[in-house]
């Protein structure tokens, strides 16, 4: 696609986009949430003989504002609040924009056209739960940032048989991904079936052209749920840089609820980040229960403990695994839903 | 064993025990969640099978349609009642977790459009409503009554009796923003009977004689208007299960369609789904 055809098919969509917000306005209704995670965490390297550290934070916190300006037309600012920040002031509080976009219903049928900083529509990164304290593989990686600005779309397809999403990204996520703010969007793919109930299949494609190189990276992901068992998995491959680099990774995340209120947790990690050197990938294992205090409702709050156990392990023999144990006490609260 | 390995193990099992219901208790149960419309057929029919049935526990809870789906999808009841079909974000959650949800129609059910007794208005048009519900008019006099403010009530946006309004009424259209957003339908008709500038709608279930029920578009909201579809303002009534109804539920809902289950669908106000002959 060439500049000239980006530059007008974005302000097209810009255009559709005013033009429609123009048209409905009307007064809205906002809508007040915050989250909270109070984390206690120990590591320890090799075999958890002697604590590195062990200490309690603030892990992150999340103040969102939404509005609705019509029944089409919303509007969501998400600020993210951790206490402390390895690359940032390790002693005080810490403050980012995570989220800011304007969502436009109705443009097409059963979908939604969102325009601003939003999750990117790849792998499991935009459907992530947090059902292990632990980040999605790619987000935990550096793969795929977890909030990118651009544009895209987004439609279900009837009767819940699945969704698919179109995206265009300008590569400017608050988090870089090894990859420099520059003029080249990213563009992204995405689909989701539910052929039966209780197995989604999908996969999702990003496509950045570079200078002289590229970023390509695909996932494929699987969910099969049927009560008690809920079991994710994800498979990822990447092509990056000139000479171009290959990378590897797979995620298993079994879920086993035992009532309601209590779930057992399972999760493991694979990433190679170059498959043609050896000794660089590693494991990720975690182990754990999430029991809900207060069970969170749309709207309503919710209360959570989360207990985790992680090991990551290195191909390399010379690198020492690394162990953490995390309890880490989750809250919710909101005003009423739109 | 590790220390910490004994203390996560301790709290696995101590967390547990904290949610573990009365497996032992001996009865069956079932639980019902949703909405308020269908709550007085699900409460009342459920008072009848357990009276029946005196080995069967029935918890009947509102709460609204939305609020029914949403505990179907998270395993915390047996049916969600809903007075509105699910959205298509709600089957594709249902669908990933593994649910997969089955309606079945056990009432039909009219949208009455009530005022304050003392209201002098005999009848209203949809288009009137639209434009009340709307904003378009906020005084009784640019619809053929007394002058005054309208107070508007609504329900929330749990309800699918909102959600069935919003589709039959306002079109898609917003409600405005001074409206009072009620929790249920009791609530709404309560609000209406004590507050004679005011207007609401509720299901047929609720309508009583403190509070006036007007004929939209010429037609009144009767059992018979809704039954042979000359009433505009009428949808079905379900019961959401996950798969075909089996068991405990299946017995449950095959009362509530047989003759003495749709008997009590009509004494409390619904119209039935299917004859009492």
């Amino acid at each position: 696609m060439g500049k000239l055809t980006k530059v007008v098919l974005i302000s097209f969509v810009m255009a559709l986009c005013a033009q429609y917000a123009y048209a409905g306005l009307a007064p809205g209704k906002s809508q007040f949430k915050a989250y909270t995670w109070f984390r206690y965490t120990v590591k320890a390297e090799g075999n958890f003989t002697e604590l590195d550290e062990s200490y309690f934070g603030l892990e992150r916190g999340y103040l969102r504002w939404e509005h609705a300006f019509t029944d089409k037309i919303k509007c969501r600012v998400n600020v993210d609040i951790f206490s402390s920040d390895k690359e940032a002031d390790p002693h005080g509080a810490g403050l980012k924009l995570k989220y800011g976009y304007v969502d436009f219903k109705g443009i097409i049928p059963e979908g939604k056209i969102t325009v601003g900083l939003q999750k990117p529509y790849f792998g499991t990164i935009y459907d992530w739960k947090y059902v292990t304290i632990e980040k999605s593989l790619e987000d935990k990686e550096k793969i795929v940032s977890s909030a990118d600005y651009g544009i895209t779309l987004n439609t279900d397809i009837s009767e819940g048989m699945g969704e698919w999403q179109l995206g265009i990204y300008n590569g400017e996520g608050y988090k870089k991904c090894k990859s420099n703010v520059d003029k080249y969007p990213a563009f992204t793919g995405n689909v989701r079936f539910i052929p039966i109930p209780g197995l989604t299949i999908g996969g999702s494609l990003l496509y950045e052209k570079k200078e002289a190189s590229k970023r390509f990276l695909m996932a494929g992901v699987c969910r099969v749920a049927r009560r008690p068992i809920d079991c994710w998995g994800e498979l990822i491959m990447t092509k990056t840089g000139k000479p171009e680099i290959t990378g590897f990774g797979v995620m298993i995340m079994p879920v086993l609820k035992l009532n309601p209120n209590f779930e057992l947790v399972g999760r493991v990690d694979y990433w190679d980040e170059n498959i043609d050197k050896e000794k660089d990938s590693h494991y990720r294992m975690i182990g754990g229960f999430n029991y809900y205090i207060v069970k969170r409702k749309k709207g309503k709050p919710g209360v959570m403990l989360q207990v985790n156990y992680e090991r990551k392990q290195y191909e390399d023999p010379n690198k020492e695994a690394e162990n953490e144990f995390l309890m880490q006490l989750r809250w919710e609260f909101a005003t009423n839903p739109f | 064993m590790k220390a910490w390995s004994k203390i996560v193990c301790a709290g696995v099992i101590f967390a547990h025990m904290l949610t573990w219901k009365t497996a032992f208790a001996g009865k069956k149960s079932l639980t019902l969640t949703g909405s308020t419309t269908v709550l007085p057929i699900a409460q009342l029919c459920a008072e009848k099978f357990m009276e029946q049935h005196p080995d069967v526990d029935i918890s009947v809870r509102g709460g609204g349609s939305g609020v029914g789906i949403a505990a179907l999808i998270d395993g915390t009841c047996d049916i969600a009642m809903a007075s509105r079909p699910m959205k298509t974000k709600e089957l594709k959650s249902a669908r990933s977790k593994g649910i997969n949800p089955v309606a079945t129609v056990i009432a039909r059910d009219g949208i009455a459009v009530i005022v304050h007794p003392s209201n002098p208005l005999s009848e209203i048009t949809l288009v009137q409503l639209r434009d009340i519900y709307t904003g378009k008019i906020s005084n009784w006099k640019d619809v053929g009554g007394k002058s005054g403010r309208i107070v508007v009530i609504s329900r929330d946006v749990a309800s699918g009796t909102f959600e069935v309004f919003k589709k039959l009424v306002l079109k898609g259209a917003k409600t405005r923003a001074d409206a009072l957003m009620l929790a249920s339908n009791k609530a709404v008709a309560t609000t209406v009977e004590k507050t004679p500038g005011a207007i609401g709608y509720v299901g047929l279930g609720y309508v009583s004689s403190k509070v006036k029920a007007l004929p939209v578009d010429g037609v009144e909201p009767t059992k018979k208007t809704v039954a042979s579809g000359e009433y505009k303002l009428a949808r079905p009534l379900y019961f959401y299960t996950d798969g075909k109804p089996k068991g405990l539920a299946k017995e449950f809902i095959d009362f509530v369609l047989s003759s003495e289950g749709q008997k009590i669908v009509e004494e409390a106000g619904f119209v039935p789904v299917k004859s009492n002959e």
